[in-house]
C-alpha cells in the first residue's frame, strides 16, 4: 500500500502473505474539500431466503400504514419497526404449477429472483413439457441482483456475493422433477447458469479475506502449520495505515479488525467442536452444526463485506427450499418440510410458528450489527436494501402470492421505511426488484413478470 | 401440495372483461359460469374495467356463488379468483344492478352476498391478473371476452413480455363494441377511444367484434328470472336482474352473445363476416375494410337462430352450479377476513 497525503481510496485493502482485507469506510477516505457535503456511500442490496413460507395468520398484521404492534413471527423486529418495510400481497406467479404439475418449492427458489418458473427436468429424456418442447436442459431466468451486479459489480471486489447454509447438491432431481439447481441456488449468471452459494464459513471467509491466488503452496501449509490469524499477515500494512488515520478512525478500524478477527477465531473453534459434536444430519467441514451459529457466521462475514464495500450484491440461501431440517435447539425435533405440511393439525402449525420465529430472531441479531454500524450520517443498515423473505406462503397448500415479504434499511434514504404497505394481488414480487434496481442506479424499463414499480414505496 | 402434471389439452380457458354496465353482462358472467359447468371451457380470468370497487365485489360475489361448482371459480391456491380492477378510467359511475345485490340480507340479517373484497388492495392488478391467467393455459386454447373498454386489455398489452405470452396462449379475443360495418360511435369505444384504436392495431391474435348493430335484437326473457332461477332463494344474477328495471322487463344480450360465440363458434349461432381490417376513427366511429388477410371479422345477426339462442340463454344462465370436489379444502384462514383497519393511512400508501 502506498501512502499519500491525499484521501484513502474506498477500496483500500491491508496486504500481506497471500492475504487481503478490505476497510471499512473510514472518515480519512473523504476528501478534505467535501467537509460539510453530503457523503456518498455506496448502497448495498441482500436477498434473504428462507424456505417453504411462514404460518401467515402470524406473519400478517391487520392493519395498513405506519408499522404498529408486530404479529408474533415478526416480534423480533420490533427495534426496526422505523427501518423496515412490510409488504403484502406479492406474488411469484412463476412458482405456481402452470400446469407443470409438482415442484412448488424448486419453481419458488429457481425463480424467485428471475419471475420465470423453472423448466422442469424429468428423469425420462423424451418427458417433454406440456407443448412438447425439450426439457433434457436446465432453465431459469438472469436474477435481479446478477443484473445489478453486471451493471455495477465492476467497483466492487467481488462483483456478487452467493451465500447459502444447507444444500450444495446441484445434480440431480431434487423436487418432482425439477433440478436441484433450483431448489439450492438463488442466483442466477444467465438462464442457464446458477451460481452456487458457499455453505462452508471456512471457504466464505478465504474467498472473502484470503488471496489465495498469490497464496503458494508452501505458505499455505506454513500458515495452517502455524494457525496464524489471516490479520496476521497484514499486521505491518495496518501499522502503516494507522499513522494516517486519527483518533476516530483507528477506533473504528480497531473495532472492525476485532469483528473479523472473532469470525476467524468463531470459524477455528467451530472447526474444533464439529469434531466432538453430531450435528444430526450431513454438513460439510468447518460448518457448526448449530443453525443460529451458522447463520451469524455467515451473516457477519456479509456484513464486514458490505462495510469493506468488497461487494454490494448479496445473496443468501439461508435452507434449500423443501428443507427437512430438524431444529432440535429449539425443541422441533422433526423436520422442517415434514411440518409445513401440517393439514391444520394445531400442533404441528405451532411447531412450524417456532421454527419461523427462530429465523426471525436470528436475523434480527444481524440487523442489529448492521443497524450498529454507522457510515457517516447514516448506518449501515440505511444505506442497505435486506429483503426478507420466501417464495411460498403458505407451506402446506403451496401458496405463491402475498408471499411473506420485508425489506430492511431505506436504500441511502431512497425507500421510506417504516409502513405497512398491501398491494393489489397478483402484484408481481419483480416490480419490488425493479424498485430496488433504481436505487442501485440501474434503471430497466422491464424484468421478469414485473408490470410496473411498486407504488409508494420511496421517500420521494 | 404435489398437483399431477396436467397431460390433456382442457377445455378452453376464457378470460373474461367487462364493464358491468348493463345487466347483460352479469348474465354473460352466468353463461360463462354455466357452460364451465357443461366442461365446455374454464372461466380462469375476470376483470373490471369499471374504477368501481363495488362492481368487483359484485363480480366476486358471482365468483363466489359459483366456487367449489367449477374449475374457475377458485383460482391459484385455493383462493377465489382474484378480480382484477381497472387503474383508470372514464366509467367510474356504480349501476344498481349491481349494488343493489350487495346490500341484501338473510333472514338473519347477515349478507346474502358475502366476498372477499373490502378494499382495493383485495382486488387484482389488471395486467397482472390476465397476464397471469394466461401463463397457465395450454398454448392456443384462450379465448379474450370484452365487453366494455378495451382499456384493461391495452394495459395488458403494455407490460412487458405480455404481447409474447398474447400470442402464444390467446387463440381469439371477441369484443363486444364498434358498430359494422360501419355507423355512429358506439359507447364501448367512444369510453375509451385510443385503446380502442391500439387495441385493434397491435393486438396479436384474431378478433370477432359483436358490433352494436347485434344489440336490440334478441332480449333476455323477464319470465325466465323468477321461473328458471326459482330453485336458488338467493341468486346474485337474478338480483341483479330485478335491480335493474321494473320487473317484469326483457333485458339485454348483447354481452351474452360474444360470450356464446366464444365458447360455440362453430354452431352456427352467429353469421361471421369475411376477413379484414377494423380501424377506429378520432370520433371513435369503427371502419371495416375487407382483405383477405385481415386478422378481424365481425357477427352478423340471423333472425332464423333467435329462439334457439333464447333458449340457451335462459337454460344455460340458471343452470344450477355443477359441484365439483375441491383438490385441497379450503383452510381455516381463507374464511371471510375482517376488513383491515388503516392505521393513519394516507392515500399514496395504498395502491
Amino acid at each position: 500500500m502506498t501512502f499519500t497525503r491525499k484521501a484513502l481510496a474506498r477500496r483500500t485493502f491491508l496486504r500481506g502473505a497471500g492475504a487481503a482485507v478490505g476497510l471499512p469506510f473510514l472518515d480519512a477516505m473523504v476528501p478534505a474539500l467535501s467537509f460539510g457535503k453530503t457523503i456518498e456511500t455506496p448502497v448495498r442490496m441482500a436477498f434473504v431466503y428462507v424456505p417453504i413460507g411462514a404460518i401467515m395468520e402470524h406473519w400478517n398484521p391487520s392493519y395498513t400504514g405506519p408499522l404498529g404492534e408486530l404479529p408474533r413471527i415478526l416480534k423480533p423486529m420490533e427495534p426496526f419497526r422505523k427501518d423496515m418495510l412490510l409488504l403484502g400481497n406479492l406474488t411469484h406467479n412463476g412458482g405456481r404449477a402452470l400446469l407443470d404439475g409438482g415442484g412448488d418449492h424448486a419453481r419458488a427458489t429457481g425463480g424467485y429472483l428471475s419471475g420465470v418458473q423453472p423448466r422442469k427436468i424429468a428423469e425420462d429424456s423424451s418427458y417433454g413439457d406440456r407443448n412438447g418442447h425439450s426439457t433434457a436442459a436446465i432453465k431459469a431466468g438472469i436474477t435481479a441482483d446478477q443484473i445489478v451486479a453486471n451493471q455495477i459489480g465492476g467497483k466492487t471486489r467481488f462483483a456478487s456475493l452467493e451465500v447459502g447454509m444447507e444444500d450444495a447438491q446441484q445434480a440431480g432431481n431434487c423436487d418432482s422433477g425439477y433440478s436441484c439447481s433450483y431448489t439450492n441456488n438463488l442466483a442466477w449468471k444467465s438462464d442457464t447458469q446458477p451460481l452456487p452459494p458457499t455453505l462452508d464459513p471456512r471457504a466464505l471467509f478465504e474467498r472473502l479475506f484470503g488471496d489465495d491466488g498469490d497464496l503458494s503452496p508452501q505458505a499455505r501449509e506454513r500458515r495452517n502449520l502455524y494457525r496464524r490469524s489471516i490479520l496476521d499477515y497484514v499486521t505491518e500494512d495496518s501499522k502503516k495505515l494507522e499513522t494516517r488515520l486519527g483518533p476516530a478512525d483507528r477506533s473504528k478500524l480497531d473495532q472492525y479488525l476485532t469483528s473479523v478477527r472473532e469470525v476467524e477465531v468463531r470459524i477455528q473453534q467451530n472447526e474444533k467442536d464439529n469434531r466432538q459434536i453430531d450435528p444430526g444430519m450431513e454438513k460439510p467441514g468447518g460448518t457448526p452444526g448449530d443453525f443460529a451459529e451458522h447463520f451469524k457466521l455467515q451473516s457477519d462475514m456479509i456484513t464486514i463485506a458490505f462495510q469493506a464495500d468488497l461487494t454490494r450484491t448479496v445473496t443468501f440461501l439461508v435452507g434449500r427450499e423443501g428443507s427437512n431440517r430438524p431444529y432440535r435447539e429449539i425443541g422441533v425435533p422433526e423436520g422442517h418440510h415434514n411440518l409445513t405440511h401440517h393439514r391444520n393439525n394445531p400442533e404441528m402449525i405451532e411447531k412450524v410458528a417456532q421454527i419461523n420465529c427462530y429465523h426471525m430472531r436470528t436475523f434480527a441479531a444481524w440487523m442489529e450489527k448492521m443497524k450498529a454500524h454507522q457510515e457517516g450520517d447514516r448506518s449501515l443498515l440505511d444505506n442497505s436494501m435486506i429483503v426478507y423473505g420466501s417464495g411460498i406462503a403458505d407451506g402446506n397448500r403451496h401458496t405463491h402470492e402475498d408471499l411473506p415479504t420485508i425489506v430492511l434499511g431505506s436504500g441511502g434514504g431512497f425507500l421510506k421505511p417504516g409502513r405497512r404497505l398491501v398491494y393489489r394481488r397478483e402484484t408481481p414480487i419483480c416490480n419490488l426488484y425493479l424498485t430496488m434496481m433504481e436505487a442501485m442506479g440501474v434503471h430497466r424499463e422491464n424484468f421478469g413478470d414485473a408490470t410496473g414499480h411498486l407504488p409508494g414505496l420511496t421517500a420521494a | 401440495m404435489p398437483q399431477p402434471r396436467q397431460t390433456e389439452k382442457p377445455a378452453v380457458g376464457i378470460v373474461f372483461d367487462s364493464a358491468l354496465s348493463r345487466v347483460d353482462d352479469a348474465l354473460a358472467m352466468a353463461l360463462l359460469y354455466g357452460l364451465d359447468g357443461k366442461k365446455e371451457e374454464r372461466f380462469v380470468s375476470v376483470s373490471v374495467s369499471r374504477v368501481s370497487l363495488k362492481a368487483a365485489i359484485y363480480s366476486d360475489v358471482v365468483g363466489r356463488f359459483y366456487a367449489g361448482a367449477v374449475s374457475g371459480a377458485i383460482g391459484f391456491g385455493g383462493r377465489t379468483l382474484p378480480v382484477g380492477l381497472a387503474d383508470s378510467g372514464t366509467l367510474k359511475n356504480d349501476e344498481p344492478f349491481f349494488t343493489q345485490p350487495l346490500v341484501k340480507t338473510l333472514v338473519d340479517g347477515k349478507p346474502a352476498y358475502p366476498s372477499d373484497i373490502h378494499d382495493e388492495s383485495d382486488t387484482g392488478e389488471v395486467a397482472a391478473v390476465i397476464r397471469n391467467a394466461l401463463t397457465a393455459q395450454w398454448d392456443a386454447n384462450t379465448i379474450v371476452v370484452v365487453s366494455g373498454p378495451a382499456s384493461n386489455l391495452v394495459r395488458v398489452l403494455e407490460t412487458g413480455g405480455a404481447k409474447d405470452w398474447i400470442q402464444r396462449k390467446v387463440k381469439l379475443l371477441v369484443f363486444t363494441g364498434g358498430r359494422f360495418p360501419d355507423g355512429p360511435a358506439e359507447t364501448n369505444i367512444k369510453a375509451d377511444v385510443e385503446s380502442a384504436r391500439r387495441l385493434f392495431a397491435e393486438w396479436p391474435t384474431p378478433i370477432v367484434a359483436c358490433g352494436a348493430e347485434m344489440d336490440g335484437l334478441v332480449s333476455y326473457p323477464g319470465s325466465s328470472i323468477e321461473k328458471d332461477f326459482a330453485w336458488s332463494p338467493a341468486h346474485p344474477v337474478a338480483d341483479a336482474y330485478r335491480a335493474g328495471g321494473v320487473m317484469p322487463y326483457d333485458a339485454p344480450v348483447w354481452a351474452m352473445h360474444s360470450a356464446l360465440y366464444a365458447v360455440r363458434p362453430q354452431e352456427g349461432y352467429f353469421k361471421v363476416s369475411d376477413t379484414g381490417t377494423i380501424g377506429v376513427l378520432d370520433d371513435g366511429r369503427t371502419r371495416f375494410t375487407p382483405s383477405s388477410g385481415g386478422k378481424h371479422r365481425y357477427l352478423i345477426f340471423d333472425p332464423a337462430q333467435k329462439e334457439r339462442i333464447v333458449k340457451t340463454y335462459t337454460e344455460i344462465a340458471s343452470a344450477k352450479p355443477v359441484p365439483r370436489p375441491q383438490r385441497i379444502p379450503l383452510p381455516k384462514q381463507q374464511k371471510p377476513a375482517e376488513p383491515k383497519k388503516p392505521l393513519e393511512e394516507k392515500p399514496d400508501e395504498k395502491k
